[in-house]
């Protein structure tokens, strides 16, 4: 649960060096200026620019974040007799590891592109951390099986799509926020068309989910919790996204007859609008961990063969990993 | 049965998803000067000669000899021309260039940190977001700023484009920059400066070419440096550029006179309304007789116009070739839209000296004429004084007052 809480930060802080386009704020990694990452004076860090700021505390945050994932290793191996649960805690140190290097070259490659693919799989290493919360979670390991029928693989399919279009949602913003400078308009207005309506399925899959949830599962609580607070973040993200686009690009034009859209001026870089993106951005991270989590929940809970004590089990891990 | 359907999906899924990352920004090379190919495009349709892909490619490779490229620029070394003030080599080096900072800490790439989404590389007003942005954002290629203190078409002063950037405009896109410091700011304007001066200098080269060109004729043969048309043309080129410096060097502001002493008065407000609706100035032509905005509202900017209407080419008719302009990269045609002035807002600032400006030289580039010729100092203060009192009449809150006795005041 730590290394959760730890690296919901990280991806927001994540989120604000690219909504201030401070990923090149420290020309060199994995030095900061020639210092050693934990020896930059912090002085100069706390007084320094805010682009240099956040870049540099992001690099910190990411440090800690992955000497937490080498804690969650060493105690798994030692405290967790399951071997597909060792092999994810392993999997997710890999993984912190390269999302660490994929950061680090696009500083060295000076990339947007890497940066796009650095801020698509930092949520699926959120979710990763997410879904080990679950599972080593006492509630998680002292549940019963329950029955598997239509219902439950219902809930099955659509958690499982709603964390594969939110992840393709995931990357199409991805794309509006990295865009290349020489992007044309028209693949601009594609990304934003195709975003729009991921946002749409997404929020539609969502939403069936919760109600799915509320006709069958409606005893379950873990599961009815999770599938609300889903629905919920959807439509709180469906706001922040018009949120975004009126901070960032002002209100759409059909409203300009009325007075708060035509005196409305955009400032760059505001409070605003740096929360109002940021938040949009770790929001949609949040989304996907939130569906995946339902996903790993149900086919625990739901599938009558699984035993999650079980230390030989594989069907679990061939799924999560 | 369900594990391999949803196995299948999960793979199309991955699929699709690699293929979208994969399908833009995978090039990090430096990203070009592209020449301005709709301007091309224009010269054909007027009559001119087409130019072929060679002659485009010399063309702006005589353009990236002078002004060097995005992340490298040059001031052009040519005898006899200089930028006084105008355009700082060490300023455009600030804003130019990737985004990020240099070994000493210092920022760099500001144009591309706030600025290239909407106004694109080469300041064609057609950044990846323009498309989205009404009005769009503005193309610098042309010289032509709306929002200045200057007259008619004349460039804008230093001032003046300072003005906008901290400021933005409302109701647009244009935002404010008041976070940039004010050396932050320089650099911007220098560098929005010298993509307006290598603008105007491609789209006369583009003419002279159009206009002179036989069929595989290059503008600037460099396999030629000694000959008497390659000497010619650098003198063309000197002297179009020369040109181009003088009209941003030698502008004016115009000056403001005080206003009258029954400024704000009823007789004033009275004078301006009679000024608004005569045909001497005909304000309400556009901006409509209860002043909405909703009068004329087909024509178009000049930046539309160049390669529509003065080409010989409608926008409402000519679809073929409008859709060829927008192939090659030209947003679509947009009516220029007068200002509902009973809102009381006024994208180039709510001053009244701004609003002095506006009427005075009119608007550079929209259908917004200068009253200068047909109004005194004097009535140009009364229009003021009327327009500025619309939005607090009783039309303009007609939520409060009922439909029967609503009246244009």
């Amino acid at each position: 649960m730590t290394l959760a809480w730890t690296t919901f930060p990280l991806i927001w802080v994540g989120s604000l060096v690219t909504t201030y386009d401070a990923g090149m704020a420290v020309p060199d990694w994995p030095s900061t200026y020639g210092y050693n990452l934990l020896f930059y004076p912090w002085q100069t860090w706390i007084a320094g620019p805010w682009d240099l700021f956040i870049e540099h505390g992001h690099r910190l945050l990411g440090a800690f974040v992955g000497l937490i994932t080498i804690a969650f290793l060493v105690v798994t191996f030692r405290c967790d007799r399951r071997r597909w649960m060792q092999w994810m805690a392993l999997g997710m140190l890999i993984a912190v590891i390269a999302q660490g290097v994929l950061g680090g070259s696009r500083v060295l490659f000076d990339s947007r592109f890497l940066a796009l693919i650095h801020g698509c799989t930092g949520p699926i290493f959120f979710s990763l951390t997410v879904i080990a919360c679950v599972l080593t979670s006492p509630h998680t390991t002292r549940e019963q099986a329950g029955t598997c029928s239509s219902a439950g693989h219902t809930l099955q399919r659509l958690s499982l799509f709603t964390a594969i279009f939110a992840f393709l949602q995931l990357v199409l913003g991805a794309h509006l926020r990295h865009v290349a400078v020489d992007t044309s308009h028209e693949v601009f207005r594609v990304t934003v068309f195709f975003h729009l309506l991921m946002a749409t399925v997404v929020l539609a899959h969502g939403i069936a989910l919760a109600l799915h949830v509320r006709r069958h599962f409606h005893d379950y609580r873990p599961l009815r919790r999770a599938a609300n607070g889903l629905a919920l973040l959807l439509c709180l993200q469906m706001m922040l996204g018009g949120a975004t686009w009126v901070v960032k690009y002002s209100w759409p034009t059909w409203l300009a007859d009325f007075q708060f859209a035509a005196s409305y001026t955009v400032t760059a870089q505001s409070l605003p609008q740096s929360l109002i993106v940021t938040a949009h951005v770790a929001l949609g991270s949040l989304i996907l961990a939130t569906a995946l989590m339902l996903f790993v929940r149900s086919l625990h809970l739901l599938q009558p063969s699984l035993n999650a004590t079980s230390p030989n089990h594989r069907g679990l891990l061939g799924v999560v990993v | 049965m369900y594990e391999s359907k949803t196995k299948r999906w999960s793979l199309l899924f991955f699929v699709l998803g690699i293929s979208i990352m994969m399908s833009s920004g995978c090039n990090t090379s430096e990203a070009p000067f592209l020449l301005n190919t709709v301007y091309v495009r224009a010269k054909k349709n007027e009559g001119l000669g087409e130019l072929n892909a060679a002659q485009q490619k010399n063309l702006a490779d005589t353009l990236n000899a002078i002004f060097g490229t995005p992340d490298t620029p040059e001031l052009p070394q040519i005898a006899g021309v200089d930028f006084p003030g105008l355009v700082d080599l060490e300023k455009l080096r600030v804003a130019a260039g990737p985004v990020g900072r240099n070994e000493s800490g210092r920022e760099l790439g500001l144009y591309r940190k706030h600025c290239v989404h909407c106004h694109g590389i080469t300041g064609d007003g057609a950044g990846p977001t323009a498309s989205f942005l009404n009005p769009y954002p503005r193309d610098y290629r042309r010289g032509t700023f709306k929002f200045k203190s200057t007259k008619g078409t004349d460039r804008p002063t230093h001032e003046d484009l300072s003005r906008i950037l901290v400021q933005g405009i409302p109701g647009t896109a244009m935002p404010s920059f008041r976070i940039l410091d004010e050396g932050e700011l320089d650099s911007l304007v220098h560098y929005v400066r010298y993509l307006g001066i290598r603008g105007e200098l491609e789209r006369r080269l583009i003419e002279t070419a159009a206009d002179e060109l036989e069929d595989e004729e290059l503008f600037l043969d460099l396999d030629q440096p000694g000959s008497g048309i390659f000497q010619e043309r650098v003198s063309l080129i000197k002297e179009e550029l020369a040109a181009i410096v003088d009209s941003w060097t030698e502008t004016q502001v115009t000056e403001v006179p005080p206003p009258p002493v029954d400024w704000g008065s009823d007789a004033s407000i009275a004078t301006g309304k009679k000024w608004f609706f005569s045909s001497t100035t005909n304000c309400s032509k556009c901006h409509g007789d209860t002043a909405l905005g909703d009068g004329q509202t087909n024509d178009y900017d000049e930046w539309t116009k160049d390669w529509t209407l003065k080409v010989n080419v409608n926008p409402l008719e000519d679809l073929e070739k409008i859709r060829e302009y927008e192939r090659l990269g030209a947003l679509h045609p947009r009516n220029a839209r007068p200002r509902n002035l009973r809102q009381g807002i006024y994208r180039g600032g709510r001053r009244p000296i701004d609003l002095y400006w506006r009427i005075k030289q009119g608007i550079a580039g929209t259908p917004m004429p200068a009253a200068s010729s047909q109004l005194s100092d004097d009535d140009i203060w009364h229009v003021i004084d009327y327009v500025m009192t619309l939005p607090y009449d009783a039309l303009s809150k007609p939520q409060n007052v009922p439909e029967n006795q609503r009246e244009i005041r």
